[in-house]
C-alpha cells in the first residue's frame, strides 16, 4: 500500500513543500511594509524557509506565538529531510544476501523525535558516503560508537557512558563472545528513550524486558527454560526487569540498571533479596517503582495508589515469629482467663 | 442501678470508624504481609491499606481536637500521685479478684471514666504507638523523598520494620482490648455503654 496514511508525518512534508509560496503570496500582499521590514530585520524574510517550522499548520498556535520560530534540527534540518523523503517508510527495507535477513531501513518519525537523540540531524551520524543513491553497502559499514560519540559531545550534554562500558565489558553478553554484539543489539538509537515520567511500571517492564526477549526466544514458554525454580514467572517477569535478578546486587545505583548482565549461574536467585531483606535491590526497586508511579499520576495521589509494595518486603522472620508467638499466648491467656471467670462464676451461681 | 451518659455521639462515631480503620488496616496489612491472596487479593489489599492508613491519620486528627477542645482529654491526664498503688489494684483484680467476686477497685464516673491500666494503655497507644504506625506509614508512601540509607541500613525497611513492631504492639493492644471491656458488671456492660453512650449498672457506682 503506497498511499499509507501518515497523518502526522505527511502532511509535515506538505507544509514544507508550500510554505515558500504562501510566504510569496503575502510578501505581494504586505509589500510596503515588507519592504520596511527587510530592512529592519535583515535575514527572516530573505530566506523564507527558515520560517516554517511545524508549528505553522496550527494558525492558533501560529497567531499566538509571533516570536522567531526555534531554529530547525533532528528530522526537520533540511538535509534530514533529504533522508526522509525515502526512510519515513514504513516498507523500506532489504534482504541482506550474505544473512537472509530483512534489514529494516525504516525510520519512525514519532518515535524518533521522542527519542533521546531527536535533536540530531541524519548527518550527524551519519556523515559521509550517502551522497550517492541508492548508497553503497560500505556506507553501512561505518563504525559508529556510542561511548566515543558520547564523550565527544559531552559539551552538548550527551551523558558519559564509560561507566556504562565498564559494566557492559564484564557482562555475559561480551565475555561469552557472542557474535556481532554491540550496544546496537539492545538499544535502538533512534527510538532509544530512558523510562519516561508518566509511563507505568508495566510498560516500563515490559519495554526493558522485551529487549531481553527479543533475542532470548528460548524463553517464550509458560515456564521459561533455567526459571523453574521461581514460584509463578510470568506473575514476576510482569512486574520485574530481567535485570533486576541478572545483574550484579553490589553497586547498583536507583538512576539505572547495570550492565554487567551476569550469566544464569551467577544471577541472583535469592528470594529474600527482593522478599524481604533491607537490600540494595529492594530500596532500588522500591523507589523505582514508587517514584515511577508517582511522576504518572501525581505526587500525592500516587503516593496512596502506587503498586510499589512488594510482598514480604516488611518481612523479618525472626520479628514475624516473635510477634505471631505473643498475639497467640496472648489470646491464650485471655481465653484462659475469660474460661476461669467463666467456671467460677457458674459455680458461685450453683452453690446459691 | 445507675446510669451514666460517657459517652458522646461524636466520641462513639470516632471510637466506631476508627475501629472500622484499624481492623481493616490489620486485615490488608496482614494478608500482605503474608501474601495470603485468599484473605485479600494483593491488587485490592494496596490500595485499601494505604486509602484507611491516610483517613486513620485523619481519625488520629479528630481523636486530638476532640481531646484538646472536646473536653475528652480529662480521661487521658495519668495521675502520677496515685498511679502505682491504683495500677497494683487494678492488676490485682484482674489476676485474682475478679475470680473471687470482689469489689471492681474503680468506678465509673463522669469525670473518670477510664481506670487506671486503661488510661496508661489508652495513653500508651494513642499517644505513642498510634504516631509512630501513622509517621512510618507515610514514610513508606514517600520513601522516595527519604535518604536511601539511615546508619548504614536501607531506610525503608527500617521504615518496615518500625511500622511492622508498631503494628504487632497494636493488635496485641486490640487483643487485650476486646478481652477487657468484657469484665465490666456484665460481659456486655462496656460494650453497650460504647454503643448507646450510658453506662448502666445495676449495683449503683
Amino acid at each position: 500500500m503506497f498511499s499509507h496514511p501518515q497523518p502526522d508525518s505527511r502532511p509535515g512534508t506538505q507544509r514544507l513543500a508550500i510554505g515558500p509560496r504562501q510566504a510569496a503570496r503575502r510578501q505581494t500582499l504586505t509589500q510596503a511594509f515588507l519592504l520596511a521590514l527587510l530592512v529592519l530585520t535583515g535575514s527572516a524574510w530573505a530566506n523564507p524557509s527558515d520560517t516554517v517550522a511545524p508549528n505553522t499548520a496550527d494558525p492558533a498556535a501560529a497567531l499566538a506565538s509571533s516570536a522567531p520560530m526555534p531554529k530547525e534540527q533532528g528530522l526537520l534540518k533540511e538535509d534530514s529531510q533529504d533522508c526522509m523523503r525515502c526512510h519515513w517508510m514504513e516498507n523500506m527495507a532489504y534482504r541482506d544476501r550474505e544473512t537472509g535477513k530483512i534489514v529494516n531501513l525504516s525510520i519512525d518519525r514519532d518515535a524518533y523525535s521522542h527519542s533521546v537523540h531527536s535533536e540530531l540531524a541524519c548527518s550527524d551520524c551519519h556523515d559521509r558516503g550517502f551522497s550517492h543513491y541508492p548508497h553503497r553497502s560500505s556506507s553501512a559499514d561505518e563504525a559508529l560508537n556510542c561511548v566515543d560519540c558520547h564523550e565527544g559531545r559531552q559539551d552538548d550534554g550527551a551523558p558519559n557512558l564509560i561507566g556504562l562500558k565498564h559494566e557492559y565489558d564484564k557482562s555475559v553478553h561480551v565475555t561469552e563472545g557472542v557474535e556481532a554484539f554491540s550496544c546496537f543489539s539492545c538499544h535502538n538509537p533512534h527510538t532509544f528513550h530512558p523510562a519516561r515520567a508518566g509511563e507505568s511500571v508495566v510498560d516500563v517492564v515490559a519495554e526493558t524486558n522485551n529487549t531481553c526477549l527479543d533475542c532470548h526466544t528460548e524463553l517464550l514458554t509458560p515456564v521459561p527454560k533455567g526459571h523453574e525454580w521461581l514460584p509463578r514467572p510470568q506473575a514476576h517477569w510482569g512486574s520485574v526487569r530481567c535485570l533486576d535478578c541478572h545483574t550484579p546486587l553490589e553497586g547498583r545505583i536507583p538512576e539505572r540498571p547495570s550492565h554487567n548482565v551476569l550469566a544464569a549461574e551467577d544471577s541472583n536467585r535469592l528470594c529474600v533479596e527482593c522478599h524481604s531483606k533491607g537490600s540494595a535491590l529492594l530500596s532500588q526497586l522500591y523507589n523505582y517503582r514508587a517514584e515511577q508511579a508517582r511522576e504518572q499520576d501525581g505526587f500525592f495521589s500516587q503516593a496512596i495508589y502506587n503498586d510499589a509494595y512488594i510482598v514480604g518486603m516488611t518481612r523479618n522472620p525472626w520479628m514475624d515469629r516473635i510477634g505471631l508467638t505473643v498475639i497467640l499466648l496472648m489470646i491464650l491467656g485471655v481465653a484462659a482467663h475469660g474460661l476461669g471467670r467463666y467456671y467460677i462464676r457458674r459455680r458461685q451461681e450453683d452453690s446459691k | 442501678m445507675s446510669a451514666l451518659y460517657l459517652y458522646p455521639v461524636w466520641l462513639r462515631l470516632w471510637h466506631w470508624l476508627n475501629a472500622l480503620l484499624f481492623v481493616t488496616l490489620l486485615l490488608t496489612g496482614v494478608s500482605m504481609h503474608f501474601s495470603l491472596n485468599w484473605l485479600i487479593p494483593f491488587d485490592l489489599a494496596v490500595p485499601v491499606h494505604n486509602t484507611c492508613g491516610v483517613l486513620l491519620t485523619v481519625s488520629w486528627l479528630v481523636f486530638l481536637a476532640g481531646n484538646l477542645w472536646g473536653g475528652n482529654g480529662k480521661h487521658y491526664l495519668i495521675n502520677l500521685r496515685t498511679l502505682p498503688r491504683d495500677l497494683i489494684a487494678q492488676t490485682r483484680y484482674y489476676l485474682y479478684g475478679i475470680f473471687v467476686g470482689a469489689p471492681h477497685p474503680f468506678h465509673v464516673s463522669a469525670d473518670h471514666k477510664l481506670n487506671a491500666l486503661q488510661t496508661l494503655s489508652y495513653v500508651g497507644v494513642m499517644y505513642g504507638l498510634m504516631p509512630i504506625l501513622i509517621l512510618s506509614g507515610w514514610a513508606f508512601l514517600f520513601s522516595t523523598s527519604l535518604p536511601e540509607t539511615l546508619f548504614g541500613i536501607g531506610t525503608v525497611w527500617i521504615i518496615a520494620m518500625v511500622h511492622l513492631v508498631v503494628a504487632w504492639m497494636l493488635a496485641l493492644f486490640l487483643v487485650v482490648h476486646t478481652y477487657i471491656i468484657t469484665t465490666g458488671e456484665t460481659p456486655t456492660t462496656n460494650l453497650k455503654a460504647m454503643v448507646t453512650g450510658w453506662h448502666k449498672e445495676e449495683s449503683g457506682g
